[in-house]
């Protein structure tokens, strides 16, 4: 509690947020009573692309690495599950949670050349690396079936079925809020603070006391891992993948959507993937619209808010700069 | 006792040498200065203290131990902490985000515990929030705290720097220009903040060109020029030094 503000006024704006927190919570539980079976995959589809982003921002927005593996994880996280329950018959959850350990690992291990290279060349690198796992995809095909795609059994979890998108998305949602709560804890800690420290000044941070290369094999295992399971959950969703969803046009989707909703910001990520997920569906019977739609938002997210929509919320309205830490 | 010495420390790069031959004392809660003109180590000294450069030859001992040549961040994290030449401030965090990033070791959050708000990491870094709050107060910035730094003067900046240096238990603090840019007022507090830090028991190593202020707060000075140390002693000493006046000073 702040010492700063009355009592009452915390307590009172507690209250609030929780009657905030409960209502969004209902709301969310409630979007299948509104969808039909195609908008609750697009609805699904978000919730993917929210860890995407979110994951992606952590190396991107808070360490602020020009690391680019991000299609790479995110296919490493559906490939762990689908080979898992394909060829193992490994329940789904199991599945999930060696995704995520399979992403951190990749992600530590593709943060170590982070630690040695700045700039366009860890970019080029990390890209290289995302080819070369799609190359695998597709000349591994006795495990995944290469370019014509890994099908992925029906999942079970605790007695129920994931077959339908309904279900999809209750098993979804629960893991895609866990992982943003998670992700949101881990910055608002020592931890976050200290990845921002290394974005802003990596020499200064070093004079703190903390390893700056410690943190940053951090920033890229966690990363990784969130970006994993969003790939496991695009699996399950899915029923099915194929190397071409982890391509340079995936990778562009991704980085559009961090970059509209502002480097550095949770809340500008799940914002982006929100509208980004849901334009190309909503626009698709409107053939062309969609380019043109995303072009305009593009530019205009770059001139008249270069730091996106979390920027732009940071800036304009008071007390919505995500902070860094918990009081 | 001496809390760091140097003997000897010697730097050379490419075939260029910026140190020679380095040796002298800081002692805890004295304030010594380094004065030199531009291009004489000085900053090249704080680097091979700091570990940013390793010496080439010689020993620095912080404590007793030889802390020479090891990682910036572990010397960092035995008590050594710094402040940078051109402002090391984080612009994008708030005053307060600054100051809890120099307790960054100090605060005993594990991890895991902090991924899924376990109670003790979680009080741990409260508890933490509030000794950034306290050590803002002692230092005149609690009206600042939730502002960005980076909108802060560049004064204010000086003061953030060297309180996030302070916040960690630092028994050595070394600062690189700190009263550049200041206003007179701000340099005043400067110089009460540094007396009593001092007197607190901190050592503090000082590289400053502001010679009124090295005069008026230093205990001890040590000359550089050329990568070798021309004098050292007492204020009054340096300032009836003849090599010293030929060399930085520059009057007669």
């Amino acid at each position: 509690m702040s010492e700063i503000t009355p009592a009452g006024a915390s307590v009172a704006r507690g209250r609030y947020a929780i009657v905030l927190r409960i209502g969004a919570l209902l709301a969310l539980l409630g979007v299948p009573l509104a969808t039909n079976d195609y908008l609750q995959y697009v609805v699904n589809l978000i919730l993917i692309y929210c860890l995407v982003a979110v994951g992606f921002n952590i190396v991107l927005g808070y360490i602020g690495q020009l690391a680019f593996a991000n299609a790479a994880f995110f296919g490493i996280g559906a490939y762990t599950v689908g080979i898992l329950m394909e060829h193992l018959a490994v329940p789904f959850w199991i599945a999930l949670a060696a995704a995520g350990v399979v992403g951190t690992i990749v992600g530590a291990l593709v943060g170590l050349p982070a630690l040695r290279l700045k700039g366009y060349y860890l970019a080029i690198m990390t890209l290289v690396f995302g080819e070369l796992m799609r190359w695998s995809y597709i000349h591994a095909d006795k495990i995944t079936k290469g370019s014509s795609g890994l099908p992925i059994p029906t999942a079970n979890a605790f007695g129920f079925t994931l077959g339908t998108d309904t279900r999809k998305y209750y098993a979804c949602l629960a893991i895609t809020l866990f992982m943003l709560w998670t992700t949101r804890n881990l910055v608002r800690s020592r931890i976050g603070r200290a990845w921002v420290a290394i974005r802003e000044n990596e020499l200064a941070a070093a004079s703190l006391g903390f390893s700056p290369a410690l943190y940053k094999i951090a920033a890229f295992a966690w990363s990784g891992a969130v970006v994993g399971i969003a790939g496991a959950m695009f699996a399950l969703v899915l029923g099915r993948i194929a190397p071409e969803s982890f391509n340079l046009s995936q990778l562009l989707l991704h980085f559009t959507i961090v970059m509209i909703g502002g480097l550095g910001s949770i809340a500008g990520s799940v914002v982006g993937a929100v509208i980004l997920t849901s334009a190309p569906e909503l626009l698709r019977n409107f053939p062309g619209l969609e380019e043109i739609f995303f072009s305009i938002l593009l530019i205009a997210v770059l001139l008249f808010m270069p730091r996106g929509i979390g920027g732009l919320l940071m800036t304009r309205m008071a007390g919505m700069r995500e902070r860094l830490f918990r009081e | 006792m001496a809390l760091l010495e140097l003997k000897n420390v010697s730097v050379h790069f490419a075939g260029l040498t910026a140190l020679s031959g380095v040796t002298f004392d800081v002692v805890p809660g004295q304030v010594c200065a380094v004065i030199g003109p531009n291009g004489a180590g000085k900053s090249t000294l704080f680097n091979a203290i700091t570990g940013y450069v390793a010496p080439s030859q010689g020993s620095v001992r912080f404590d007793g131990r030889n802390i020479a040549g090891r990682a910036p961040h572990i010397i960092a994290a035995s008590g050594v902490r710094r402040t940078f030449q051109n402002g090391g401030v984080f612009g994008d965090m708030t005053v307060l985000e600054n100051v809890l990033t120099g307790l960054n070791q100090q605060t005993d959050s594990h991890p895991i515990g902090l991924l899924v708000n376990l109670g003790r990491s979680v009080i741990a870094e409260k508890e933490a929030v509030q000794k950034a709050h306290s050590l803002l107060e002692l230092m005149g910035l609690s009206d600042h705290a939730n502002r960005v730094t980076a909108d802060l003067s560049s004064g204010q900046q000086r003061i953030v720097e060297i309180t996030r240096a302070l916040a960690a238990h630092t028994r050595l603090l070394l600062l690189d220009e700190p009263a550049v840019g200041l206003a007179a007022s701000e340099r005043d507090h400067l110089m009460t903040v540094l007396r009593s830090l001092a007197e607190d028991g901190i050592a503090i190593l000082l590289v400053e060109h502001v010679i009124d202020l090295v005069m008026a707060v230093s205990d001890r000075i040590v000359v550089l020029n050329q990568g070798e140390v021309i004098a050292s002693g007492t204020p009054e000493e340096i300032r009836s030094h003849d090599a010293v006046i030929e060399a930085y000073l520059g009057y007669h």
